[in-house]
């Protein structure tokens, strides 16, 4: 195999897998803060990206061509208005169902992905056609024999990597960080200690998905190209990857993002008759591996009083 | 008159009224006159609720069972003949039968057992594949094709078994669902199975008899030859509706029930929570596979579009919709949820979403669906 | 009260961890035919875990079980109740949504028929059974809580504490078990409602032969009126076991419970 093939798929891989390890990490921390599967987290990343699109869009109407003025103004609208989609949902559809069988979570949270999917097909104007997500980033490239290394891949891994330490730190090494993790031990004990439990909660989901816009308009930049399905497949391998790696783990999350991409790229080049069955491969070694690891490979801490 | 008597007579007459509001709402074609019909029908139902008439209808219900039931075949029986020279109306009816059968598996599956299923679109699929396939390269009997369509569907769900077993709630969801994803990229992907195009499926035969040529009486009488895949779809969801009473007026429906609630104390009392999990997952998937293998031979043609993950939502939502757990409740879920998106063009368009939100206000405002599931009676009416 | 000498239950050594915390240390428990033997301790102490570790919830880390005489330890939960052992929990584990009769059915698995054609095509006998059934929980409930034994077709949801603690003992004795485990039954109970409970333990106890019974309670009049022999655990670990006067004035159990001066 030409080395400068292999080296362009693993780049394409980590990219993915960045992507995957965004969407995973979101899964992680609303599992962990509230046991809670929310399902929509897909089509709420699929929302912020045509958010940063519609952002981009008005501000090119008004005459501001600068890119890197663009970038930021589709970021920091995508990621923000996530963060506040993320917390009413947690307000208003996850919380009053807490005391419900965990499955009414599950449903509720697809159907609402539905509805948010549905919602751009038939409200956006010429939702159901894919839009082409505009470039950025700087678009130089540097060739390295067959292997070409884009510019923009390397900017956008990097972001990824910022905003995981970032939420690393803000996990680890602040009080609202404390907060979170006491919050997902004990919820009762936490509010016994004086933690705002609702607070905390939708702190939580905006977090996560505020993350996951990251995560959309970051596939937007790289394949320049958005549709309002994107959600539900990046959902899906997102979810999976969070339950690879351990349900409420977030390294377990970012392992299992980076593991689901290797296992589709390894899919697409070993099965070169058609890279298409490269998604069949991958779901099913996720199939395989939780009759292997029901609880993923770094095992979920789940306590249950008996 | 003594109060069974009424109860029976207000059962009957909500049966009619029933049928004569089927017969209303499938013929007419004015989208005027069908909002107006359902917003009547809608009052008319909250009215009775009020009056407490709902109250007796479901009284009359549990203590005449055999009566009633009997009753309702028979009034689709009726509306079935009234339109028994149109094939659209027909068609309707027919697929209303198959999905009913195909959710009251579904039922078993999660409304009893709590297992989650989102991939019941793909084992429908897999019925119709089988039907496709066999009817094509084979001699089989149809009617056997029927029974092979459920074998297949229970055969690979039990590939999926071992990670649902091991596994709890949510995880299984999972696995359902990247399996129904799997199912519907691996038939896009190659071509043996016709590929995104799909597949041609011959009719049924049984006998010698067509099912897809019209019958004709006499010189004058044309019937739709859609009659015969009602009927078949008839027997199908009468012996899976029988069959989920059954299930549920037994210890088998109680130790589904024991291990949908608490699985820990439910083994303490030496219930084997694999082998319920593992009965209840094939016997609802065998009922989906039959209900496929028909709906394929029906429609003549499949192809992997209908076998979408929301495809798999719209038959949770139905099961959801009707009260999980809840037979009746399944029935008349299926009928609006098939219905009412064909009747309304107007929101053929936005079903999914209306489905979608319909499913999120039940969820957080009447959970139990449209007609809860009642207290286990072993034997109707029987109390000690 | 017939007192046999045919062990019924034995720990050996049982020792069972969550990480870093030893649940049971190393615990010895011998309980005979026909005895009711009480088990306290403080909070935290291994009482419910010990049930656990019994009825196959949890995995012993070390140590054995012995039942009648066979090496259960480590047997699935299934099993071990097959084998006779039959408890409540301490957080009571009704189905709320279920009937009465519904729930103490459950416990009545190893009676009841599950094949395929009995429950779905033999109706008349498996109508004899349930009807057969019924009148066994309609005794057993009469015993414990007679205007519940007119109730049992009503979803246990409907009643209170109490009454649901009532329900689950029934469900517990339902199966005629060789051994039954009471997690602190009395708990939220007034005075009276104790005395009574006992009475109707000791009630049913007379009609099921050779059971014997272990009680966790921290109601401590319930366990010196009614316990043969106590067994006192702290930290896991067995610190005292005799009649309940002596251990009541044991200084390693007081100052278990009070603390050291």
């Amino acid at each position: 195999m030409d080395v400068g093939l292999l080296g362009q798929f693993v780049a394409n891989g980590m990219m993915l897998g960045m992507m995957y390890a965004l969407v995973a990490v979101g899964f992680t921390l609303f599992f962990g803060v509230l046991d809670v599967i929310k399902f929509s987290h897909g089509d709420v990343l699929m929302v912020g990206t045509f958010a940063g699109f519609s952002t981009y869009l008005g501000l090119s109407a008004m005459g501001i061509d600068n890119a890197f003025v663009q970038l930021i103004g589709v970021l920091v609208v995508a990621v923000c208005s996530m963060a506040f989609l993320g917390a009413v949902i947690a307000r208003y559809l996850v919380l009053p169902l807490k005391s419900a069988p965990p499955l009414n979570i599950l449903l509720i949270t697809l159907m609402l992905g539905t509805v948010l999917r549905e919602a751009v097909r038939l409200f956006y104007p010429d939702g159901s056609n894919p839009k082409p997500f505009p470039y950025l980033l700087p678009t130089d490239t540097w060739p390295f024999g067959s292997f070409t290394l884009r510019a923009d891949s390397v900017i956008l891994l990097l972001g990824g990597l910022l905003v995981i330490v970032g939420v690393h730190v803000l996990i680890n090494k602040t009080k609202m960080g404390l907060a979170m993790r006491a919050v997902a031990q004990d919820e009762e004990t936490a509010k016994c200690m004086g933690i705002n439990f609702t607070m905390i909660v939708l702190l939580t989901f905006a977090l996560g998905s505020g993350v996951a816009a990251f995560a959309g308009v970051m596939n937007g930049l790289y394949y320049n190209e958005i549709n309002f399905s994107m959600g539900l497949l990046l959902g899906v391998i997102g979810f999976s990857a969070a339950i690879i790696g351990g349900l409420g783990n977030i390294y377990g999350a970012i392992l299992g993002g980076f593991l689901f991409a290797a296992l589709q790229t390894v899919g697409a080049v070993a099965l070169p008759f058609s890279s298409a069955y490269k998604d069949v491969f991958a779901f099913s070694v996720v199939i395989a591996l939780m009759v292997w690891r029901p609880t993923g490979l770094i095992a979920e801490k789940s306590s249950e009083r008996v | 008159m003594t109060d069974k008597s009424k109860d029976m007579l207000i059962g009957l007459a909500a049966i009619v009224l029933g049928s004569v509001f089927l017969i209303t709402f499938i013929a007419i074609e004015d989208q005027v006159e069908i909002l107006v019909l359902i917003a009547l029908t809608a009052i008319a139902v909250v009215v009775s609720a009020r009056m407490g008439i709902s109250k007796r209808i479901s009284e009359a219900f549990s203590s005449n069972e055999p009566l009633m039931n009997g009753a309702v075949v028979v009034a689709l029986l009726m509306v079935t003949l009234w339109f028994r020279e149109d094939h659209f109306p027909l068609l309707m009816i027919a697929t209303v039968m198959l999905y009913l059968t195909a959710c009251l598996g579904l039922n078993i599956q999660f409304g009893y057992t709590g297992v989650v299923n989102f991939a019941g679109a793909a084992f429908f699929g897999v019925g119709c594949y089988t039907a496709a396939v066999l009817n094509q390269h084979t001699a089989i009997p149809h009617l056997m094709v029927v029974v092979l369509g459920g074998v297949a569907a229970a055969l690979i769900g039990s590939i999926l078994i071992l990670p649902v077993l091991r596994t709890r709630g949510h995880y299984a969801a999972v696995v359902t669902i990247a399996f129904g994803i799997l199912f519907k990229t691996f038939l896009e992907v190659n071509d043996t199975l016709g590929g995104p195009q799909g597949l041609k499926v011959p009719g049924m035969e049984i006998m010698g008899w067509n099912f897809n040529s019209n019958i004709e009486i006499g010189d004058e009488i044309e019937l739709s030859f859609y009659l015969n895949y009602v009927a078949i779809g008839l027997i199908l969801s009468v012996l899976a509706f029988a069959l989920t009473r059954r299930v549920e007026r037994s210890w088998i429906g109680l130790s589904l029930d024991a291990v949908r609630l608490d699985e820990t104390a439910a083994a303490c009392f030496g219930i084997n929570i694999k082998h319920w999990k593992i009965t209840a997952f094939t016997l609802g998937n065998f009922l989906v596979g039959m209900a496929g293998a028909v709906f394929a031979m029906m429609l003549g043609f499949i192809a992997p579009t209908n076998f979408a993950f929301g495809d798999s939502l719209i038959l949770v939502s139905i099961v959801l919709l009707g009260g999980m757990g809840s037979p009746w409740g399944t029935v008349v879920a299926a009928g609006l949820v098939i219905l009412l998106p064909e009747k309304l063009q107007a929101i053929q368009e936005y079903r999914f979403l209306l489905y979608a939100v319909v499913v999120i206000l039940i969820l957080l405002f009447r959970p139990q669906g449209l007609l809860p599931r009642g207290l286990r009676e072993y034997v109707p009416g029987w109390r000690g | 009260m017939t007192k046999g000498h045919d062990k019924v239950l034995a720990f050996r050594g049982l020792t069972k961890r969550f990480g870093g915390v030893v649940a049971l240390d190393h615990f010895d428990m011998e309980v005979d035919e026909g005895q009711i033997v009480g088990l306290i301790g403080p909070n935290g102490s291994g009482k419910t875990t010990s049930f656990n570790v019994l009825t196959g919830i949890y995995a012993a880390n070390g140590g054995e079980v012995e039942f009648l005489g066979q090496d259960i330890t480590n047997w699935p939960a299934q099993k071990v109740y097959e084998a006779g052992v039959s408890r409540t929990f301490q957080r009571s584990r009704l189905c709320v949504d279920l009937s009465i009769f519904d729930n103490i059915m459950i416990g009545n698995h190893q009676h009841l028929n599950h094949g395929l054609m009995f429950n779905l095509f033999q109706r008349k006998a498996f109508r004899r059974q349930m009807e057969e059934s019924y009148e066994e929980a309609k005794e057993l409930m009469t015993i414990f809580d007679p205007p519940l034994a007119d109730r049992m077709f009503e979803a246990v949801g409907t009643f209170n504490m109490i009454d649901r603690r009532r329900i689950e003992i029934c469900r517990a004795l339902i199966s005629h078990p060789r051994l039954l485990l009471l997690d602190e039954p009395s708990a939220g109970m007034t005075e009276d409602e104790t005395r009574q409970l006992m009475d109707d333990i000791l009630v049913a106890r007379e009609r099921i032969d050779g059971l014997s019974i272990v009680l966790v309670e921290h109601e401590m009049g319930m366990i010196e009126r009614v316990t043969d022999r106590c067994v006192v655990l702290n930290f896991g670990q067995k610190i005292c076991e005799g009649e309940y006067r002596e251990v009541a004035s044991d200084k390693l159990v007081q100052e278990a419970y009070l603390g050291v001066e």
